[in-house]
């Protein structure tokens, strides 16, 4: 897939799909809050000021303020920047390890691909969040362990899917014709399989990204993610249930992001998939 | 089909086997040792002896294979004396002692299976109850005003994750009726209204956010079958749309829903986790989230060998069904 046929997707995508395009559009709008989040949140994320503590919506704060008097506007807009760094970051390294494993399989066969689906069926038998709690128990917690926690459920999920198209791949001439000129097992994965599961490994991309901006909400809802005082979706909502009585807002903004982040990313991943691959619909 | 049974079964072992072994890796070989962790997460000076003699207490200071094959010794029971039946161990496994509370895990766990087993059941037959005949409704009347309805109450069930339901659940009772649920379990038999009233509220999120797939699911399977040749029969030969509908169309249509509602279940015992969090349940999720927060390696592993074999063999009894349901598929 190359630069002009991406963009003449995407350009097919938002005139076609309308429910698709807002999704395009929200993730957009999302992306761009977390990377100007410094320029254009009102107040310091960070900052307390407890004389200003669970302030209900109001002019100076739209969305009130928390226990800690924090302008819950601002951490919305920095907590952009956690879910985003952390979806995008984990699916794609989920992804790219799955796609490699998965087209590794399919062009080596045999024995290889044999012991590979079995280790990947050791890996389904978790749910998703079960692996990623039993990663952050080994581990530790912290941003660079969440990223991680997330991965790891990822990789069987896409390995599989790429799998099953790279095994039409592999039949095709111009995999042999590589292998006929004496392309290295490298060369033939990297340069001729891996381009053409590209269709394949979009979708699975953009299918696990609302999972994992739910994930990381979890697991940082649970105290098992990022730690305070850093801006997450999900942590703002562990925070928010002990008030939920004196201030019902700290559950409903945090909680309304995350829902619109998941959205987003699902009817976009649909879309796309309607688009890319009309079988699988 | 036995033989299917036999060898699916017989499957399942080096799978299991593989996660019995991979829980065990990752808990011992990660950098981090168990025990110094937890005495500098207790704060205080621990000398080198200490650490020494609490690892000797766990068990720690054999060489991992010996651990591992004491933890699967354990798992498999105990070798029967009974030589009539030298596979059929009744004894429940074990699971060997939790680090943290000094206690049996198997009890452990056995106190908090019951309430989340119940909520996973409810929020399972709730999931049911809300995508059969909204999938349906919205199948016949498909790109009505009911189609589009019933699908955007299904993306929203995908997009609104349980646990910020839950909290809007809490919200609303705090604020309309300044009432939230009890956080003591009573068993359903003992007081069945008690159980209710603390329970019902975990399943309506849990049921909601799980129904959304299914909905999707039994939404798109009633479009496929109701095209089906043997659908126009029967509308030709003049039955009434709904007994066609009732008698032809849904008994088809839900087989795929059945592998959907299956696969949730299991995957609830993991959304439980964070359910059971805002609802202050006291389940296996909690009990999960505890184990990890204490570094009770002994607790977390048995809690994710139990997740995943339960997925396993939820699996399996789907596919069975499956096959029960359908008489097309055989399994040879």
């Amino acid at each position: 897939m190359n630069d002009t046929s991406a963009w003449s997707t995407l350009k097919h995508l938002l005139l076609e799909k309308p429910l698709g395009a807002i999704g395009f559009y929200l993730i957009v709008l999302m992306i761009l809050s977390a990377l100007l989040a410094n320029f254009i949140s009102p107040y310091n994320p960070l900052k307390t000021n407890f004389g200003n503590a669970l302030q209900g919506p109001n002019f100076f704060h739209w969305m009130g303020t928390d226990t800690f008097g924090r302008d819950i506007f601002s951490r919305l807009l920095h907590g952009a920047q956690t879910a985003m760094l952390i979806g995008f970051s984990t699916s794609l390294l989920g992804s790219i390890l799955g796609a490699l494993l998965g087209v590794m399989g399919a062009y080596f066969g045999g024995k290889v691909d044999l012991i590979l689906q079995r280790v990947l069926d050791v890996f389904m038998a978790f749910p998703i969040i079960i692996m990623a709690l039993a990663v952050v128990a080994a581990m530790g917690t912290g941003t660079f362990n969440l990223i991680i926690a997330i991965a790891i459920p990822i990789i069987p999920r896409v390995a599989r899917v790429v799998r099953s198209s790279a095994l039409a791949v592999r039949q095709t001439t111009y995999v042999e014709a590589a292998t006929a000129l004496g392309s290295s097992h490298s060369r033939v994965i990297l340069r001729h399989m891996m381009p053409n599961v590209m269709a394949p490994f979009l979708i699975m991309i953009t299918a696990q990204l609302g999972q994992a901006i739910v994930l990381e909400a979890s697991l940082n809802f649970i105290g098992l993610g990022v730690a305070e005082p850093t801006p997450a979706w999900g942590l703002m909502l562990r925070s928010a249930i002990d008030f939920a009585e004196s201030a019902p807002w700290m559950g409903i903004f945090p909680g309304l992001a995350i829902s619109i982040a998941v959205f987003a990313f699902n009817v976009f991943g649909d879309s796309l998939r309607d688009v890319l691959d009309p079988k699988l619909g | 089909m036995q033989q299917y049974i036999a060898q699916r079964l017989l499957l399942m072992i080096p799978t299991l086997f593989g996660v019995a072994l991979f829980i065990f890796l990752l808990m011992r070989v990660l950098p981090g040792d168990i025990v110094e962790i937890r005495f500098t997460s207790e704060g205080g000076f621990v000398s080198e002896e200490m650490i020494q003699i609490e690892r000797a207490r766990l068990g720690l200071d054999q060489p991992l294979p010996v651990q591992f094959i004491k933890w699967m010794y354990g798992l498999i029971g105990q070798p029967s004396v009974d030589a009539q039946f030298p596979f059929i161990h009744l004894q429940a496994p074990d699971l060997g002692v939790s680090m943290w509370t000094g206690r049996p895990i198997t009890e452990e766990i056995a106190i908090r299976f019951q309430l989340s087993l119940q909520v996973a059941i409810m929020g399972t037959l709730l999931s049911i109850l809300i995508a059969i005949p909204l999938g349906t409704l919205a199948a016949m009347y498909q790109d009505t005003w009911i189609d589009y309805s019933v699908r955007i109450f299904s993306v929203g069930g995908l997009a609104i994750p349980s646990f910020w339901l839950g909290i809007l659940i809490i919200l609303f009772l705090l604020n309309t009726f300044n009432w939230i649920p009890p956080f003591i379990f009573t068993p359903i038999w003992e007081d069945p209204g008690k159980n209710l009233t603390q329970l019902i509220w975990p399943t309506l999120a849990i049921g909601y956010s799980y129904s959304a797939i299914a909905t999707r699911m039994m939404r798109s399977s009633m479009l496929e079958v109701l095209r089906d040749d043997y659908v126009r029969t029967a509308r030709a030969k003049g039955l009434l749309e709904h007994v066609t509908v009732v008698r032809h169309v849904l008994p088809n249509a839900m087989l795929p829903v059945i592998t959907v509602v299956g696969l949730e279940f299991a995957f609830l015992l993991g959304g439980l986790v964070v359910t059971e969090q805002v609802f202050n349940l006291n389940g296996i999720g909690k009990l999960f989230v505890e184990a990890i927060n204490h570094r009770d390696y002994t607790l977390t592993q048995a809690l994710v060998l139990l997740v995943a074999v339960t997925f396993i063999f939820v699996n399996f009894v789907v596919d069975l069904l499956y096959a029960a349901f359908d008489p097309r598929i055989k399994y040879e």
